[in-house]
């Protein structure tokens, strides 16, 4: 049965010869529950795979602590931690073949021959390797190696499942039937999973909350809808989705009973009290700048909506339209999943809902408000 | 017209024949999207259009003129390779004007074209630095600003945006059709991800074991590729594959999918008999309510959201799996378990098992002909 796992103020802080020290990992406190699935998920340098190799206990802690269940690990040497990793490196045993390798895993615990074989064909069957069991790891492809590192990780009993970009290698056909059936197992057997990856794809498919990470900060630690719908900063706003959100600078004008955001150089959009509660306009206080945000997939296109802008691309992508429009000297982009017939040129009528709408601080880069309701 | 002919166009190295007859044509000002595996040869037949390597066989005709014979240089061909050949003592802005300088230009006017070409490409802040001080995404396009600024007539792309980190790729997919009209350039950009080449081609030139497997626009070579080769290359996921063996039951032409027969429409009576591979995008299964004929009787193992769609593994009784995806705003079940999915018959494609090619409904025969 897996554990809970908590991470305590960890700092990561690397002093490289020569050069001024990085802070890798700044104050990272998060909280993974018993059987949960959590990405940790950023651009290259985010501070991610530090996390990981801290946890695993490839890395020392600067300071701070690692408990699973109830048990303080950080001190502790890798092997006593009873943490399987997958390693993004593959990193199986030369000399042992692919069955050797995962059945490696077993060889600690009181299993008899053919439990292991069972558990062995099981893993093996999941991720497609069956085939090359009895073959060595230099004889098989890159993909192949990723694979049965992976089912080495997954084979044993531990507290904690830790796996560095476990896809990564693979051919997108086999990646989208691993993801379900990778997901299936570790919600079945409620094997606590933490995965490092860069890939936003990768982390919805598989995480039941994504911690998006950058400069070594926690920026948000959420679920995939929320991290969507309510993006804590202008950085995860501008960084989750595909594509992801269209923000503006805007100016707020405030006459009679509605809130307008003059976009600089651009349209203006306005929104009746009736729309926006009291809640956001005290979240926009007495603001003069903000910065508002839709996502492509919110944008409403067609007649009646109010503003009008150019298209400037219309691409069909064989189950969705992505079209870019000229607004306020930049791109909006919308997404639809039912087919847009503008051509390029063409004035395309378009609005914001004020359900829709993501307001953030210029300044500090927070949100104020998501929709209707404040952040 | 054709600006650039490809006829039987063949290419050996050593015993390794990588273009087998190859028959392209693109016309002026057109945006023809050379997309497929890697290794499949991409790369050697745009060398061949620039006069890098001789063909073994076959005519290239530039402009409606015999090729063969005329050097690179002379081929008035504009290049972006993928391995950037740009002068290292040069700053990236004198990169993109040595294609203006070769000229004679004016200085003004150079500087002009430069600026602009850079702001549509996002390097100008990296002008004046040296290929060393620039990320591989950053030579590319300072490679691309520079086959670009000249404005040749024909241009060869070859994956452009492959080093660009995937926010910047995502932008320049938007932008950069607008700016290859703009030059009224005909273009054979060489990518390896479908999206990009939906996204930027007129056409699309699946090439597949040294030939052109289907040239078409991009939504035709979706809905109807020519072969299982081709329909699997797009699609995100890609598509079920499911063998079936279609037969006529009281005149309607049926198939047996996991279980179930589904009547499959009369334009389809030809396949009975026969051994076919049945193609389902994703897109095209949805589930539905109670157990009506004709649907699936599946187990859902998994849902995992997949951008603004969610994608659902499925197994259905025989074991085989497939998968279905759903549209962000629908509402998607989040309890694994029995349910039952039915396909869009609009939708269906079926193969010919032995040779690949997808069978050509008979409703659809008289619009080819």
């Amino acid at each position: 049965m897996s554990a809970s796992l908590s991470i305590r103020a960890v700092d990561k802080i690397y002093h490289p010869r020569g050069r001024s020290s990085v802070h890798a990992v700044n104050a990272l406190s998060m909280d993974v529950g018993r059987g949960e699935i959590v990405a940790l998920l950023g651009s290259s340098g985010c501070g991610k795979t530090s996390t990981l190799r801290m946890v695993a206990g490839f890395e020392e802690v600067s300071a701070g602590a690692i408990a699973l269940a109830d048990r303080r690990v950080e001190r502790l040497a890798p092997a006593a931690r009873n943490v399987a990793m997958a390693f993004e490196g593959y990193s199986l045993y030369p000399p042992l073949t692919v069955r050797e390798n995962i059945a490696f895993a077993l060889k600690r615990g009181r299993l008899s021959g053919s439990d292991v074989a069972r558990r062995v064909q099981q893993m093996a069957a999941l991720v497609e390797i069956e085939s090359i069991l009895d073959r060595y790891p230099n004889s098989i492809s890159g993909g192949q190696q990723q694979r049965a590192s992976l089912a080495r990780a997954l084979v044993r009993d531990a507290d904690l499942y830790v796996l560095d970009e476990p896809m990564g290698q693979l051919e997108p056909q086999l990646r989208a039937v691993l993801r379900g059936r990778l997901k299936r197992l570790l919600k079945d057997r409620a094997m606590t999973s933490i995965f490092v990856t860069h890939d936003q794809t990768e982390a919805n498919a598989l995480a039941d909350r994504i911690a998006v990470m950058e400069g070594g900060v926690l920026q948000q630690f959420a679920n995939q809808h929320d991290l969507k719908e309510r993006p804590a900063n202008l950085y995860v706003a501008t960084f989750i989705g595909e594509p992801p959100m269209n923000v503006f600078d805007a100016a707020v004008v405030r006459t009679g009973d509605r809130t307008t955001f003059e976009l600089d150089h651009g349209p203006s959009f306005g929104f009746g009290d009736n729309e926006f509660g009291p809640e956001v306009r005290q979240a926009i206080g007495n603001r003069r700048k903000i910065v508002i945000g839709v996502r492509p997939h919110r944008v409403a296109l067609g007649g009646g909506c109010g503003e009008t802008a150019r298209v400037v691309s219309n691409q069909w992508l064989g189950d969705q339209s992505h079209v870019a429009m000229a607004v306020a000297g930049k791109l909006m982009v919308v997404v639809s999943h039912v087919r847009v017939r503008a051509t390029i040129g063409e004035s395309v009528p378009y609005g914001v809902r004020a359900q829709d709408l993501h307001l953030f601080d210029p300044q500090t880069t927070l949100a104020l408000a998501h929709g209707v309701r404040a952040a | 017209m054709a600006q650039i002919e490809v006829r039987n166009l063949r290419k050996s190295f050593k015993d390794d024949a990588v273009l087998k007859g190859l028959s392209l044509n693109v016309d002026k000002g057109e945006i023809v999207a050379l997309f497929g595996p890697s290794g499949t040869g991409k790369t050697v037949l745009l060398r061949l259009l620039a006069g890098v390597y001789a063909p073994d066989g076959g005519t290239i005709d530039l402009r409606g003129r015999d090729a063969s014979g005329t050097p690179p240089e002379k081929r008035g061909i504009g290049m972006a390779f993928q391995n950037f050949a740009l002068f290292p003592h040069m700053t990236a802005r004198d990169n993109i004007a040595s294609a203006l300088t070769a000229r004679k230009a004016d200085a003004a006017e150079i500087a002009r074209k430069v600026d602009a070409v850079a702001r549509l490409l996002k390097i100008s802040h990296v002008l004046n630095h040296s290929p060393r001080e620039l990320s591989n995404g950053q030579k590319q396009r300072t490679a691309l600003a520079r086959a670009l600024v000249a404005e040749p007539d024909i241009l060869l792309l070859d994956d452009p945006l492959r080093n660009v980190d995937a926010k910047l790729r995502y932008e320049m997919r938007l932008e950069l059709p607008a700016l290859l009209k703009r030059a009224g350039s005909t273009v054979l950009y060489v990518t390896q991800d479908f999206k990009e080449a939906m996204a930027l081609g007129d056409r699309i030139a699946v090439l597949l074991d040294g030939e052109i497997a289907q040239c078409d626009t991009p939504a035709r070579i979706y809905a109807e590729p020519a072969s299982i080769g081709v329909a699997r290359l797009f699609g995100d996921p890609t598509l079920n594959l499911v063998e079936v063996e279609p037969r006529m039951v009281d005149g309607v032409p049926e198939i047996l999918v996991g279980g179930a027969l589904i009547r499959l429409p009369a334009s389809y009576a030809a396949a009975a008999g026969g051994n076919y591979m049945l193609g389902l995008r994703p897109e095209s299964l949805h589930l539905v309510d109670g157990a009506p004929p004709g649907t699936i009787a599946v187990d859902l193992v998994a849902v995992t959201p997949l951008n603004e769609k969610s994608v659902l593994l499925f197994t259905m009784e025989d074991g085989n799996e497939l998968l279905a995806s759903e549209a962000g705003d629908r509402e998607v079940p989040r309890c694994t378990g029995p349910s039952r999915l039915a396909l869009d018959l609009d939708a269906v494609l079926l193969f010919d098992r032995a040779c690949g090619r997808r069978f050509i409904p008979a409703d659809n025969m008289g619009a080819r002909l």
